[in-house]
Order: structure tokens, then sequence, then C-alpha cells
């Protein structure tokens, strides 16, 4: 891969972005984290990233309209969504909306890499992902 | 890909339309043939499976329900297993009314066309057509009342169902396209959340064939290899009882952690402390 996958991670528990950004730069990804809504959406706007992995329960805006607001304004990014309330029609909504995946919590972090490594395989520039044991 | 889950009020239609959409689709069919090789891998007679569906009412009241809920587990066990593959059509094994949680499997629902179905069986068994349409809708009505009794579903209930289809107003053929088309849908990939509920189901259904060998009455769901098994003990049996089901629990593969949740069998005990 030439370039580092650029990733934005937008999720409200510090803790996620916490252990899942060391996680991905392991594997060579670009990370910025975020834990609000509103400044990542800005960001988003300033930035095309290669695949944004956001929570969907947020105060101020919810993960359903920043999958919307990606999907419309960069059509090839990989949206990703994670949540705690995981339920099969909101699983479903997300599918249909245009999510890359969707990925119920508590999940270790393996289980985006995985999700992550296929997301670089679509974009058509795939990783080196070997999975080291660190739930 | 996904799963499509076809339930009918009939057994023919079912099959009909199941064995056309997955040619349709280039999906391999699972239905009732697997109830022989389930036989074969537990040492019983598929005829006790067949009963333990309900295909036999009489013998299914006489069944115990310990033994029931066992061949039922050796069935979900099995079926569910065989799910895990990509573009599966499965029919006539009841899973819909054990796969729970899982977005990408489409729970399609068969309304009988009872006019054609009457005269066919009529035909075929030499009585009259209001007879043969009358025996159908008491099978139909036995059959959701099974359905209530082994899973407490009411299986007539539309909102089960993804889609449902009445032949009696569509064509076979105009059915398959219909589920061939519903399937292309976004909404029924596959995704992270969806594969791992239906593995978790898959391993709560081993467990609990592994657990129904000895024990009964008892409730199992996994999640991250952690599997959780509620029952009801005695007081003094509780510490034993949640021993042994922790051992037989821990034996399957893919199980990490067992949690066992014990309530009184505060009836039991009532009796006990009366003698």
């Amino acid at each position: 891969m030439s370039q580092p996958l650029q990733i934005l991670l937008l999720d409200d528990e510090p803790i996620v972005g916490k252990r899942l950004k060391p996680a991905l730069a392991k594997i060579g990804c670009d990370v910025e984290v975020f834990q609000e809504p509103i400044p990542a959406l800005e960001r988003i706007n300033q930035k095309a990233f290669d695949i944004i992995v956001t929570d969907i329960r947020m105060d101020e805006m919810d993960g359903m309209q920043i999958l919307d607001h990606v999907l419309a304004k960069y059509p090839k990014t990989k949206v990703i969504m994670i949540t705690g309330y995981a339920m099969i029609a909101l699983a479903r909504e997300a599918m249909e909306k245009g999510a890359f995946d969707f990925i119920a919590k508590p999940f270790i972090p393996d289980d985006l890499r995985r999700v992550i490594a296929r997301a670089a395989d679509a974009l058509g520039s795939p990783i080196d992902f070997s999975i080291t044991d660190d739930r | 890909m996904p799963i499509i889950i076809i339930s009918s009020e009939t057994v023919q239609s079912a099959q009909q339309i199941a064995q056309a959409a997955a040619g349709e689709l280039g999906y391999q069919c699972l239905g009732p043939e697997v109830l022989a090789d389930i036989a074969a891998k537990y040492g019983i007679q598929a005829d006790k499976l067949s009963e333990a569906l309900g295909n036999d009412q009489s013998k299914f009241r006489r069944m115990r329900a310990k033994r029931r809920s066992q061949l039922l587990a050796y069935i979900e066990a099995e079926v569910l297993d065989r799910l895990m593959s990509d573009n599966i059509i499965c029919w006539g094994v009841v899973s819909h009314l054990y796969v729970q949680g899982v977005s990408h499997a489409m729970k399609v629902r068969l309304l009988a066309n009872s006019g054609q179905e009457a005269e066919k069986f009529a035909q075929q068994s030499g009585i009259s057509v209001q007879r043969a349409a009358k025996s159908i809708q008491n099978a139909i009505r036995k059959q959701e009342q099974w359905a209530l009794s082994a899973y407490g579903l009411n299986e007539s209930e539309s909102s089960m169902y993804d889609l449902v289809i009445n032949l009696g107003q569509i064509e076979p053929d105009e059915a398959v396209r219909t589920i061939a088309g519903a399937v292309a849908y976004r909404k029924f990939k596959p995704m992270t959340y969806s594969i791992k509920s239906l593995a978790e189901n898959a391993l709560a259904a081993k467990v609990k064939t592994k657990l129904l060998d000895t024990l009964s009455d008892i409730r199992v769901q996994a999640r991250d290899g952690k599997v959780v098994v509620t029952s009801k003990a005695l007081k003094r049996e509780r510490q034993k009882k949640a021993a042994v089901i922790k051992e037989l629990a821990g034996q399957v593969e893919g199980v990490e952690f067992v949690e066992v949740h014990l309530i009184n069998y505060v009836i039991r005990e009532a009796a006990e402390s009366f003698r």
C-alpha cells in the first residue's frame, strides 16, 4: 500500500478511541479520533477520509446523520457503524443507507481491524493485516 | 450473501417455492432431508424428529416435554450450523421460529392457495373438495398451535416476516421473482453484527443439545464466547447443578466462559417442605 489509510473515528466514549487508535495504527492507518459529532463533521468537510468509523447514538447528532452526510459528500468513503444498542431494525437501516458494515459493542480491536481490512480491499488499497491478540 | 427462510401454511408450497427460488438464485436448499443426517448424528430415528416438528400431532402430544425440547435442540443446532454457509434457502425445518436477531436472514411467509390445494388434496384422497378444504384448514390451525406450544410464537402473525406472499393471488413464478428481487435489497446484506448473531444462535443451540442430554428446563444465550444458562433448582441442589452445567457447557467448542443462573423451584420446594 502506497499511502496509509486515512481513518476518522467518532465515538462519545473516550475509551473507544483510546483503545482503537493504537490498534489501527498498528496496521498502518492514520487515525483521527473525535468524541463529538459537530467537530468531527467539520473535519469531514475539510478532508476526504478513506474510512469513517462512527458510533450511532450520540448527543447533538446521531451516526445515521453522519452516514448520510459522508456518503452524499464522498460516495467512495466506507462508513462503519458501531453501536451498543444493536437491533435488527437499526442494522438493516444502516445497511440500506449504504453503511459498509455494522458492528455491535462490545467488540475486540481485531473485530474492527478485520472490517477495516475488508474496507481497504474494497477501496483497492489492501493492507497487511496480521492479527495481534490485544483483547 | 443473505439467507432466505421460507415457511408456509402447507408443506407443498414451501418446497415448491424454495426449490424454484434456489434454482433461480443459484442458492443451495436446506430442507427436511437434513433430518436424516441429524438422526444419524445423534443415533435416533428421523421419524422422531419429524414428530417433534409437529408433523404428527398426536405423537407430538404424547411426547414428553424433555424429549421434545431435546429433539428440537438437535434440529436447531444442525440447521443453525448449516446456515453459517452463504447462499442458502431454508424451508421445512421451522427455522423461522428459532433464527432470531439475524438481519441477513430474510423471512418469507407463504399463504396457501387454499382452493387449488383443496382440489388437489380431494383428488388424491378421494374426498369432497369441501372436506379437503376443511382438513387443510385444520392442519394449518394445528401447526399454529404447535408453534405456539413449542416456541411461544404465533406464526400466523405477519410482523414476524419480511415478506408475506399470498399464493392465492400471486402465481408461483411471480412469487419466486419477488423473493429473488427482495433478497437483493442492501438491508439483507450480511454484516459483522448479523454474522456474529447467527454464530451465537448456533453456539447456544449446541450448548443446549449438550445440556439437554442430562438436564431439562434450560434456557441458553451466547455472547462473545460467553454462555449464560438459566434453569431451575432446589436450594439444596444449586451448587451441584451449577457445577454440572459449567462442566458440560464448557466442553462445547467455542465456549470460553459459562455463567449459570438458577431460579428457585418454589413449587417443588414448598411441596417438599409439607412432606
